[in-house]
C-alpha cells in the first residue's frame, strides 16, 4: 500500500483500531521513517493527545506527589516484601525461558509477568489497606440493606483514625459514562467526598478511603454520579449505612 | 502586546525543554516540577477511564516513574513531554481496565505508542487549556453515536468489534461511525487552527 491508502487510517492506528493489513503496512511505513507517514502519524498523535485533555479535570490527593517522589527513591521508604516478590517472580520466568533461546518469547512472556505482577502489586496494596482497616483496634462494623427485599447490601468498616472500607453485593449496574461515588455525611454537615468506585460484572464491591475520619461523620452513603465524580451528591444515594455510634 | 502570546509561547518550549534536561540528569526535584505541571491532567485521565481514586493514583505514580526512567531517549530540544506522558497515562490505565476485564492486551502496540520519539515535534502547548476546550467542543458537534466511539476507543480501549458488541450494532455500522467521527473532527479542529 502507498502513503495515499494509508491516509485515512492514521487515526484509527493511534487510538489503536487499526486493523491489519492497514496496521501492518503504517507499521512498516513508521519503520522506513517514511516522510509522509511520520508527519500524519503526528497528526493523529496530536489529535489523540488532545482527546486526553477533555477528560474532565479532577484533583489527586495530596500524598500522591510525596508517593511519586518516594518510589523514585528520592525520600526514604521501606521495602515490603511485594517488590522482592515480583523480582523473584521475573527472575524465574527469565530463567526458565532463557535456556530455551527464544528472545522473542522471553520478551513477551517478560512483559506478561511483569503485568500480572504490577497488578497484584497494587491488588497486594489495596488488600493491605483493607485489612488494616478492618483489623483495626478503633475499628466497628455497619450493615447495610440486611432483611430488605431490594439490593443492595454489604457491610462498612469505619476506623476513627485510619479511614473506611465499604463491601457491598447486589449494586445495581451504572449507566455508560456514571459512576459511584461514596460520601462519609457528618451530623448537620456536607456529604465528603470518599472516592469514586466502580463494581465488578456480578454488582459488588469493595472501596477503601484511606485517612481520618470527621469526629461527626454519621453516615456513609453511595450515590451513582458522574464519571469524574460530582463534589456533592447530585441524586438519592443508593444505601446508608449509620457510622455514629462507631466513630467516639 | 500582540508579541505576549508568541513569548509566552517561548517561554512554555524553552521550560519544558530545560525540564527534561534537569530529569536526564536525575535531579528529583524536576520530577517533582513534571508533576506539578502534568499530575492533575494525567489522574484526571486516569480516573475518567478506570473510574476509581484508589486505582487512579496507583497508575499515576506508575506513569510518572515510567517518564522517569525512560526521561533519557527523550529529545529534550524536539520532543513535546506532556503529550508523551498523557500517552503513557491512557496506556497505563487502558492497560489495568483489559487486565482486569480479562480482556486480550496488546502490549507491542501500547509499548509502541509508549515510545518518546513519536513526540517529536508536536506542538508544544498542544494540552493548554483553550485547546482542550476546542476538542471538547468539536466532539460536542458529534451526533452522540460518533461522539460515543471515539470515547469508547480512547477512553475504554475497545476495539471497532468490542463496541459494536457493547453498543448492540453491526460492525460495519460502528466502522462507519468511526470513520465518520474522525473525519468530521479532523475537519473541525483544521478549520479551529487555520
Amino acid at each position: 500500500m502507498n502513503c495515499n491508502d494509508l491516509r485515512d487510517y492514521y487515526e484509527l492506528y493511534a487510538l489503536g483500531l487499526a486493523e491489519d493489513p492497514e496496521r501492518g503496512e503504517i507499521r512498516a511505513h513508521l519503520n522506513r521513517q517514511c516522510e509522509v507517514c511520520m508527519k500524519g502519524m503526528k497528526q493523529a498523535r496530536e489529535t489523540a493527545a488532545m482527546l486526553g485533555s477533555t477528560a474532565i479535570p479532577a484533583a489527586p490527593s495530596a500524598k500522591l506527589r510525596r508517593r511519586i517522589l518516594a518510589s523514585a527513591g528520592y525520600e526514604q521508604r521501606g521495602f515490603g516484601w511485594a517488590p522482592a516478590l515480583a523480582g523473584a517472580l521475573v527472575f524465574s520466568v527469565i530463567a526458565g525461558v532463557y535456556f530455551a533461546g527464544r528472545e522473542r518469547d522471553v520478551a513477551r512472556e517478560l512483559d506478561r509477568v511483569t503485568g500480572i505482577s504490577r497488578q497484584q502489586n497494587m491488588e497486594l496494596t489495596r488488600m493491605n489497606e483493607v485489612l488494616a482497616i478492618i483489623n483495626g483496634a478503633d475499628t466497628r462494623v455497619s450493615t447495610f440493606g440486611g432483611g430488605k427485599s431490594t439490593p443492595p447490601s454489604g457491610k462498612v468498616f469505619a476506623s476513627p483514625t485510619q479511614g473506611v472500607v465499604l463491601i457491598a453485593a447486589n449494586l445495581p449496574p451504572v449507566p455508560a459514562g456514571k459512576t459511584y461515588e461514596m460520601w462519609v455525611i457528618p451530623k448537620g454537615g456536607k456529604p465528603q467526598r470518599a472516592g469514586l468506585f466502580q463494581s465488578t460484572a456480578d454488582g459488588s464491591a469493595l472501596h477503601v478511603q484511606r485517612g481520618r475520619l470527621d469526629p461527626n461523620a454519621d453516615l456513609v452513603a453511595v450515590t451513582v454520579e458522574d464519571a469524574a465524580g460530582a463534589d456533592a451528591p447530585t441524586t438519592t444515594p443508593l444505601f446508608a449505612a449509620p457510622i455514629r455510634a462507631l466513630v467516639p | 502586546m500582540m508579541l505576549l502570546p508568541l513569548l509566552l509561547a517561548v517561554q512554555i518550549r524553552e521550560d519544558d525543554s530545560a525540564l527534561v534536561l534537569r530529569m536526564q540528569r536525575r535531579d528529583p526535584l524536576a520530577l517533582a516540577e513534571l508533576y506539578d505541571r502534568y499530575g492533575r491532567l494525567a489522574y484526571s485521565l486516569i480516573l475518567r477511564v478506570v473510574r476509581d481514586t484508589g486505582i487512579a493514583e496507583d497508575l499515576v505514580q506508575e506513569t510518572f516513574l515510567r517518564v522517569w526512567n525512560r526521561v533519557s531517549g527523550f529529545d529534550a530540544q524536539k520532543g513535546s513531554i506532556g503529550p508523551w506522558l498523557l500517552a503513557v497515562a491512557r496506556n497505563r490505565a487502558i492497560d489495568y481496565l483489559r487486565s482486569a476485564g480479562g480482556r486480550e492486551r496488546n502490549a507491542m502496540e501500547y509499548e509502541e505508542s509508549d515510545h518518546p520519539a513519536l513526540y517529536c515535534d508536536m506542538e508544544k502547548d498542544i494540552l493548554a487549556s483553550d485547546k482542550a476546550r476546542i476538542v471538547r467542543s468539536a466532539l460536542d458537534k458529534l451526533p452522540p453515536n460518533h461522539r460515543q466511539v471515539i470515547e469508547l476507543a480512547y477512553f475504554e480501549g475497545l476495539s471497532q468489534t468490542e463496541m459494536a458488541e457493547r453498543m448492540g450494532q453491526p460492525l460495519g455500522t460502528v466502522k462507519t461511525w468511526v470513520r465518520t467521527a474522525l473525519k468530521n473532527l479532523r475537519d473541525e479542529l483544521a478549520v479551529v487552527s487555520a
